[in-house]
């Protein structure tokens, strides 16, 4: 019997400094839980300080990051977009998890696991905008979601418990989707990583397209699903309801950021090549998402829904950035979802300052609960309606210049009508971002509603650095652009 | 000198913010003090201004978003000049007539930051900053016509956004695509109106870009048939709102066309003459027609408004120096003659708390004071010869009878059917007995609504007797414009058209 060869990897080539940044949010993340074994006294304070410092070490690694692309047999993929979109995560994830220093006392914020879960959450998400390979981005996305879906369940109202089951079915199924396309796409080209599909398909010249073409619908399904595109969204009202404000903050702008960095990858491979097909099913998706959640969005009488709705047209926008396909268009993305982080960070934790314990009045928070908020809080008020007239997308706040950049996106690269439909969309938009306006300054208060029991100074702040990076944003546009165009041209897109 | 265009948008915009710090009490002196030292600002500006040169003056320019072309640039010339300092002065008597009690904190500080955007929009040389304050105008006076109007004000003011977003949402796109095309021309991207008005556009798609921006700005001015918001906007809206919205904000739309349809699309602007004209015809007298079918006085106005605005438009379309001139001293004498109407209205709602005709008769006799008043701001209404409606009204038929004598004569109804409604109204209101017994206990003119009206009935006759301090800086300005356009002409024929139809400004 001749001897075994032996193994020989050089440590370096893995290249440890790829996932440095999300192992510090998993360690910090299983601290979090000794902690808790050792001492079940600790106040909840020590722990969202713990998971903001963890967020932070995990940011200057990311921006400190500056050996190979490549790493742990080229399963990562490190590169501008990546570290862009690790950026965005983090800092989000910074401020929303500023929001649990609220004075109501709820369910999940007694567990320390909950903030173990949400680094973990933190950290699937990095890996899936780091990895070119379809089996870390399934294995990432599918950590990152059950976290999530247990974090939404730990709230503890049939509501929570509800819209958490709703969510993990549909992930399920979008998960099986994924596994489904992953394979499809295996079997076509011997490889699960996106640039070396890319290559065997090119190198083939798409021979067997009937076969590819399956295999990407059902990839478009599965992020269809997490990008709430039309006709996946149908998740989004409830899952948004069910949850508390802060976490459905989280859930309208991280998930989604990542989620859009993986379809950044993936339809690069169709878009190179002038794909008729998919630029089609992307268009008609790309248009049915925007128009159509913002009309049910207008029906909506709960702010909550409505900003779910919204978040769902959002999105759609994002999406059309992908669908023009140009330099210009990739960067446009990352400015409008950053400027739609600002707007939507100030709106859901100004529903969360409007918290209360109070189940009996119907949902938490129709649009009577705001009537003439003007009146009894003006700060709070000035500033939802800021946040609203930024979704609205009208000048000089922050998501006008995300539009701006993207609608002139769509008409350089010669899109005419898909800027038309844009205008329109916004314009009905603006419709039902009026009414929460209308409701809180033109409207007498109503002496029943609890008033912001839920308010405490560190909420305020949130929202009140989100207002003013929303009014600023003309400013921080250009330096936003020198940034994010230096990390998508190094990343080659 | 140089910051004085940049002191002129934000000082109103400081003032709001630190006017917060004032005690209710006292914020109605404080807003006039604010706006009269605006005003001051502006008349500095006026006496530091070069008449007899055409271009650009007190320009600036910072920049913003260099990597896409939009930067702070700033800039007056003979056309802007006159409308900016209506726009301060005219807010400056809207607030010395103020009679509202409720909030009136937030109404000033909204006032004061609408005057900003106001001053921004026809001071701003940069297509996307103009859209910016062309759009953030909307949201002050959202909330000054939702809070302080009538019944149906919630409608009203939701109307009056959406319609006028949809709008300028759709001349946004065409300002990108314009954009676009500046940067495959020149390779740099530039929104601003000075660069653009290098460009000669081919014709399509001058047409497209023309009908683009045609809806924005037709929103706004309003024209037939986009005006439906106008009436419920004045019905609904408080005296203060109404002065600001007809005398200012309507003007944004008609300096539109002359800023920017016009010099970029001068082979559009000649194609559509005829179409537009006979929109402006329609408004004119239909408008007309509405506004003596009335019973309520606010609405007559409103309606009114339209119709003059008309006649702007007529005379813009003219496409000569007589024309635009005309149709830009129309602007400034129907802001001021509007606005004293909408405050007249405003003196007697508040005493009786009705406007509609019917409860009104033989005013003359019991408030001598506002009857003479209200005489001498609707005599400037109808057009009467040496006041200030006439001037513009004139030049405006006259510009454009060098198009076309049959439309220039049927437009010229405007001055009988003006006549008709107006006079028809003040018979109603002031003269014969006084039939209802609650009008015999009226008080005439307080010393507020005296100080506020007696410097608009004295423009309105000195600028009729002398309208040479308007006109010559815009004569000048408009006659460079003319000349860039005749320059810019693509078709043969447009520009035969254009040297015909200017007696004065273009050479052979």
């Amino acid at each position: 019997m001749s001897e075994m060869p032996k193994i020989t990897i050089d440590f370096l080539s893995l290249n440890f400094a790829t996932i440095s940044p999300m192992i510090v949010a998993i360690i910090a993340g299983l601290l979090i839980l000794c902690i808790d074994l050792s001492n079940k006294k600790l106040d909840k304070s020590l722990y969202i300080m713990l998971t903001v410092l963890a967020l932070l070490i995990d940011l200057g690694f990311v921006l400190g990051f500056d050996s190979d692309t490549r790493g742990f047999f080229d399963l990562l993929l490190f590169d501008g977009v990546a570290t862009l979109g690790q950026i965005i995560i983090i800092v989000g994830s910074i401020f929303f998890v500023l929001l649990y220093f609220n004075k109501l006392r709820f369910q999940e914020l007694r567990y320390p696991e909950y903030f173990a879960l949400y680094l973990f959450v933190v950290a699937g998400f990095q890996f899936m905008v780091t990895s070119d390979s379809l089996i870390l981005i399934f294995v990432s996305l599918e950590t990152s979601s059950m976290a999530l879906y247990t974090m939404i369940a730990m709230h503890n109202r049939l509501t929570a418990i509800e819209a958490a089951i709703k969510y993990f079915t549909m992930g399920a199924l979008s998960t099986a989707f994924f596994a489904f396309g992953s394979m499809v796409f295996y079997a076509q080209t011997g490889s699960v990583e996106l640039s070396e599909i890319s290559q065997v398909l090119t190198a083939n010249n798409f021979s067997n397209y009937f076969i590819t073409l399956v295999g990407a619908c059902f990839i478009i399904a599965a992020l269809g699903f997490k990008l709430s595109l039309f006709p996946f969204h149908l998740w989004v009202a409830d899952v948004y309801e069910g949850s508390t404000s802060a976490l459905a903050g989280f859930i309208s702008v991280v998930p989604k950021i990542a989620g859009f960095i993986v379809a950044l990858r993936f339809f690069e491979i169709f878009i190179i090549h002038d794909d008729k097909f998919i630029e089609l099913i992307l268009y008609v998706i790309v248009v049915l998402t925007m128009t159509i959640p913002n009309v049910i969005a207008l029906l909506q009488n709960d702010i909550k829904r409505m900003l779910a709705y919204s978040s769902v047209s959002n999105a759609g926008f994002a999406m059309s950035a992908i669908l023009i396909g140009t330099t210009q268009a990739t960067e446009s993305l990352f400015l409008y979802w950053i400027m739609f982080f600002l707007a939507n960070l100030g709106a859901f934790s100004i529903l969360w300052l409007k918290r209360t314990k109070d189940y009996n009045n119907g949902s938490d928070h129709t649009l009577e609960k705001y009537k003439g908020l003007i009146k009894t809080s003006p700060l709070i008020a000035c500033l939802m309606g800021v946040f609203m007239i930024t979704l609205a997308g009208l000048p000089p706040f922050s998501l006008f210049w995300g539009k701006l950049y993207l609608i002139g996106n769509a008409v350089n690269a010669g899109h005419i009508i898909l800027a038309i439909i844009m205008i329109l969309n916004s314009a009905i938009a603006a419709f039902y971002y009026l009414k929460p306006v209308v409701a809180i300054f033109l409207k007498q208060p109503d002496e029943n509603t609890i008033q912001l029991v839920n308010m405490t100074q560190m909420i305020k702040f949130v929202a009140i650095i989100s207002a003013i990076f929303t009014i600023c944003a003309i400013f921080i546009v250009e330096p936003l652009l020198q940034i994010i165009s230096f990390y998508t041209q190094i990343s080659g897109f | 000198m140089d910051y004085i265009l940049s002191i002129l948008i934000f000082f109103p915009l400081f003032a709001a913010f630190i006017g917060f710090m004032v005690n209710s009490n006292s914020i109605r002196v404080y807003g006039i003090i604010v706006t009269l030292i605006e005003f001051i600002i502006s008349i500095i500006m006026y006496v530091n201004f070069d008449v007899q040169n055409p271009n650009m003056q007190f320009t600036q320019n910072i920049p913003i978003i260099p990597s896409y072309g939009i930067n702070y640039i700033v800039g007056i010339d003979g056309i802007s000049l006159f409308l900016i300092l209506m726009t301060t002065f005219m807010s400056m008597i809207a607030l010395i007539a103020l009679s509202e009690k409720r909030a009136i904190k937030n109404l000033i500080i909204t006032i004061l930051f609408l005057e900003m955007t106001m001053v921004g929009v026809f001071v701003v040389l940069d297509a996307i900053i103009f859209y910016l304050f062309w759009e953030l105008s909307l949201i002050p006076m959202l909330y000054i016509i939702g809070a302080w109007g009538g019944n149906l004000r919630i409608y009203a003011s939701i109307k009056f956004f959406l319609y006028t977003f949809l709008g300028s949402l759709i001349m946004l796109v065409g300002m990108l695509y314009l954009g676009y095309v500046y940067y495959q021309t020149t390779g740099n991207w530039s929104f601003n109106i000075q660069d653009w008005n290098m460009l000669i556009l081919p014709f399509d798609l001058q047409m497209w870009l023309f009908i683009a921006f045609f809806i924005g700005f037709a929103v706004k001015v309003p024209m037939f048939p986009f005006h439906t918001w106008l009436p419920y906007a004045h019905g609904q809206a408080p005296t203060v709102g109404s002065v600001i919205l007809a005398a200012v904000l309507l003007k944004m739309g008609t300096y539109g066309f002359v800023r920017f349809s016009l010099p970029l699309f001068p082979d559009a602007s000649s194609f559509f003459v005829i179409p537009v004209a006979i929109l402006s015809l329609i408004a004119i007298i239909y408008t007309a027609m509405v506004a003596y079918a009335q019973e309520d006085m606010k609405q007559v106005i409103a309606y009114s408004s339209v119709s003059h605005m008309g006649v702007i438009i007529l005379g813009i379309f003219a496409l000569n120096v007589e024309g635009i001139s005309g149709a830009i001293f129309l602007m400034i004498s129907h802001g001021i003659v509007s606005g004293g109407l909408f405050l007249l209205v405003g003196v007697i709602y508040d005493r009786r708390h009705t406007k509609l005709i019917c409860d009104f008769g033989g005013l003359a006799k019991v408030m001598p004071k506002y009857a003479t008043m209200f005489a001498f701001v609707m005599m400037g209404a109808i057009g009467l010869p040496l006041t200030i409606g006439f001037v513009g009204e004139f030049l405006s038929l006259l510009g454009f009878f060098r198009t076309s004598p049959v439309l220039a004569l049927v437009a010229g109804m405007t001055i009988i059917l003006g006549a008709v409604y107006m006079l028809v109204m003040y018979k109603k209101v002031f003269f014969g007995e006084v039939t209802n017994e609650e009008n015999k206990k009226l008080l005439d003119l307080n010393k507020k609504e005296l100080t506020a009206l007696i410097p608009l009935v004295i423009l309105i006759i000195f600028l009729g007797v002398y309208p040479k301090p308007i006109l010559e800086p815009a004569n000048n300005s408009v006659s460079k414009m003319v000349k860039i356009m005749h320059a810019k002409v693509l078709d043969n024929d447009t520009a035969v058209k254009l040297v015909n139809v200017n007696s004065i400004g273009v050479q052979k």
